[in-house]
């Protein structure tokens, strides 16, 4: 691993790694808010709305956590990739369904509205973001031959 | 050895999901569980006078609402008059509960006290309608329940609504 792929490898960690942080922490000072966020997407029965927002901002938090002290930097990828595959299902299917929401990826409170199709292309690039570090960390530890 | 490198790491990622969602339920087990049981309105009021059996409106999930509705319930709007204007349930009407002691008398005008009664607000912990549910049962009506998913839940179930959009 050159030291160029050792710097990048560092970048994106650290910047899904707050995405994750940030995301999980903001959803989590109003679990409330997030459940209507959750509901407004028409897909889950009601009361498992609520059981989603009680425990994703958490998932994300932790695995956020992980990256950002570059431990287990693999299997909290898998985690983030996994919810993010979710998401994007997620939001196809409003796409598909003509539902006007905002996504509530972020902050349930700030009004910030960020459509679906945004909200999509920017899972897109999370995704990409994700597979780089998956390379770039596959390489160290082939590189150094250490395990996680 | 790859097999066995993803295995482990599959396995690690699922303790870490783990994890996190027994973090975020141990935090908001209550929440979870009110969801669950229907009960998401916040705990009544103390009574004052202690020696008055104190009546409570009856919870009432989304399929007993449609029941009772399709029986000759009355849905009530306990939100502001905008919130009702922009959208409310077909068929409800409008007593908002800022605006209480102005409109209850017309309302005891036009509802005879023997009818059913089902309010809501907007779920999500709202508790607009589950107090114009007691100052009802206070003002005589003998059958008042809550339907605690309120207005969101039922246009998300793709219920009939009315409103302007």
């Amino acid at each position: 691993m050159t030291g160029v792929q050792r710097v990048l490898y560092h970048l994106a960690r650290l910047a899904l790694a707050l995405v994750f942080v940030y995301a999980g922490a903001v959803k989590m000072q109003d679990v409330v808010a997030f459940a209507g966020h959750v509901a407004a997407y028409q897909i889950l029965p009601y009361a498992m709305n609520y059981l989603v927002a009680a425990t994703l901002p958490y998932i994300e938090f932790l695995a956020g956590i992980l990256l950002l002290l570059n431990l287990r930097v693999r299997p909290a990828l898998v985690a983030v990739g996994a919810m993010t595959v979710c998401f994007m299902a997620a939001l196809v299917s409003v796409l598909a369904r003509g539902l006007e929401i905002d996504c509530g990826c972020f902050d349930p409170g700030g009004g910030q509205d960020v459509t679906a199709g945004v909200a999509l292309v920017r899972d897109i690039g999370l995704m990409a973001l994700l597979a780089l570090t998956w390379w770039l960390r596959s390489r160290t530890i082939t590189g150094s031959a250490s395990r996680e | 050895m790859m097999f066995d490198d993803m295995k482990r790491i599959g396995l690690e990622a699922c303790v870490l999901i783990a994890l996190g969602a027994l973090f975020g339920l141990t935090l908001n087990h209550q929440l979870v569980m009110d969801a669950f049981s229907g009960r998401l309105v916040p705990q009544q009021r103390q009574p004052v006078q202690e020696l008055v059996p104190v009546v409570s409106p009856v919870p009432v999930l989304l399929d007993e609402v449609r029941q009772l509705t399709a029986s000759g319930a009355l849905l009530v709007d306990a939100r502001n008059p905008e919130l009702y204007a922009m959208g409310h349930i077909e068929g409800a009407v409008s007593l908002p509960i800022v605006e209480i002691d102005d409109a209850l008398p017309g309302f005891l005008d036009r509802v005879t006290k023997g009818r059913s009664i089902i309010t809501y607000c907007s779920g999500f912990g709202c508790p607009d309608s589950f107090d114009l549910g007691l100052r009802l049962i206070e003002a005589g009506y003998r059958d008042v329940r809550v339907f605690e998913g309120g207005f969101p839940e039922w246009r998300d179930a793709g219920l009939p609504v009315a409103g302007e959009g």
